[in-house]
């Protein structure tokens, strides 16, 4: 069974208004950004309901030929709209965009615009701490053993680019030093070539080396003893690797 | 030359445009059936101030075309006329109504609690507003035969014209005493009126063709949208 996680009226406001034309011979369409959640919330109110692509208009009409209940994604995507025949039939069409505003608005009695989900907050707050849950189980990581103040959300691509950054910032926190080895070796692996390898490469490991030790330790005098390296040899390899 | 006396009065009476006859200070001194109804929607006062703005120069007739609306009650032009300085007539011309050409496809209609499709196109509404709503309906409306994806769009198009508004009120109930007659069959009529402080009149041309197709009576004004709805069952 899919779910729908929401926390905001607006879109608590379209669940309730599928909700009462669930057995209603009507059409539907969601608009809004990609990841948002458009498909998922169609199938989380019409779970039994076909689904067909806008990607592949004969198969969409075919499919309207047989069904009474059809969602159709990516409805952008249709070229040809006069085919359609919406009548007595329970139509859920989804749409990042729309192209043609008149046209949606004679298909479609049901209009629902989703926003993006930077304009939502109590959305982002309740699907990072979802997102946090999952991949901690799933990382098998401790949450109080990550640091949550330098979580950086990345809500460019929705939620898709939500979950993937709360997922990398915590699989930081899981790596051993024999993952982080060997990640670092299946990069130089597929990257390593040329003829200046060695210097290109290094920076991998000596750039958040020192960068960690000038956040742990303050001065670049107490981290070169620490490092056991010359402090001039720090300040050049500091200028090398731009280093602020 | 012959003259013959007839009396006009009857005629005037049963005519179904409104006439009346004031005096110089406004009162009534006769009114005929239709103007007698059409008082119940507009007061004596406004009439009688338009009667007087129209009026000719001098003594005789002036017909000035002129968009009236008052409820159901649409009007394209008026004739002013006096002979004396006694009295003043006004008589008020209905527009004809044009009936819908096309006939209803009959497999479109489903039995549809009006309620449902009321309630979800509020709650559709407000994903995109947030005017306090006044809600009367009537739970008890029995089901009854609608095209539910037309009537749908016609909803959201007349909610969609109140989106600015501070508040608006909706009802929804049974006219009582009030039918049309559909194949012999007497059907009974549920209004849906919604009304605020103002609203947007961009797609009311749209409200007036989705209801003629719906077969629903409009009745729109600035501040109301009022729609006849037939029971079918």
């Amino acid at each position: 069974m899919n779910t729908f996680f929401t926390k905001s009226e607006q879109i608590q406001n379209i669940i309730k208004s599928f909700n009462l034309t669930k057995s209603l011979f009507v059409s539907s369409i969601i608009i809004g950004e990609a990841n948002i959640g458009k498909k998922t919330l169609a199938k989380y109110i019409f779970p039994n309901a076909m689904i067909v692509s806008g990607d592949n208009q004969s198969l969409v009409e075919e499919m309207l030929k047989t069904y009474d209940e059809l969602i159709i994604t990516d409805f952008q995507n249709l070229t040809n709209y006069t085919n359609l025949n919406f009548d007595n039939k329970r139509i859920i069409a989804t749409a990042n965009y729309v192209s043609n505003p008149q046209r949606v608005d004679d298909m479609f009695a049901f209009i629902y615009n989703i926003p993006p989900l930077k304009e939502r907050r109590e959305d982002i707050e309740y699907l990072k701490n979802i997102f946090i849950t999952n991949s901690t189980s799933m990382l098998m990581v401790e949450k109080n053993s990550i640091n949550f103040n330098k979580l950086i959300l990345d809500l460019s691509n929705n939620s898709k680019s939500l979950e993937k950054s709360i997922f990398l910032h915590i699989l930081k926190y899981s790596l051993t030093k024999d993952e982080i080895e060997s990640i670092i070796y299946n990069y130089i692996s597929k990257n390593l070539e040329g003829n200046d390898g060695y210097r290109e490469y290094l920076g991998i490991y000596e750039k958040p080396l020192i960068r960690a030790g000038l956040d742990k330790f303050g001065s670049q005098l107490k981290l070169s003893n620490i490092l056991g390296i010359n402090r001039n040899t720090l300040r050049k390899k500091i200028y090398e690797h731009n280093i602020d | 030359m012959n003259t013959i006396s007839i009396n006009f009065e009857s005629f005037v009476e049963r005519d179904n445009n409104p006439f009346i006859l004031f005096n110089n200070q406004g009162k009534i001194i006769y009114l005929n059936n239709s103007a007698e109804i059409l008082f119940g929607y507009v007061s004596k006062q406004e009439l009688y101030n338009i009667t007087l703005s129209y009026a000719p120069k001098t003594f005789g007739y002036k017909t000035t075309l002129i968009n009236l609306n008052y409820n159901s009650y649409i009007f394209h032009s008026i004739t002013i006329g006096y002979e004396n300085e006694e009295q003043i007539s006004i008589r008020l011309y209905n527009t004809p109504r044009i009936n819908p050409i096309q006939k209803k496809d009959k497999t479109k209609l489903i039995k549809t609690d009006i309620n449902l499709l009321l309630e979800a196109n509020i709650a559709l509404f407000q994903t995109k507003n947030k005017n306090p709503i006044k809600l009367l309906t009537d739970q008890d409306l029995p089901q009854f035969k609608i095209d539910q994806n037309s009537f749908s769009k016609l909803l959201r198009k007349v909610l969609n014209s109140f989106r600015s508004s501070d508040s608006m009120d909706i009802y929804l109930k049974l006219l009582i005493g009030q039918y049309i007659i559909i194949e012999d069959k007497k059907i009974y009529i549920v209004e849906l009126g919604v009304s605020a402080n103002g609203r947007y009149c961009d797609e009311d041309e749209e409200i007036r063709r989705l209801s003629i197709d719906n077969q629903i009576k409009s009745i729109i004004s600035e501040y109301y949208i009022k729609l006849e709805i037939p029971l079918i069952n």
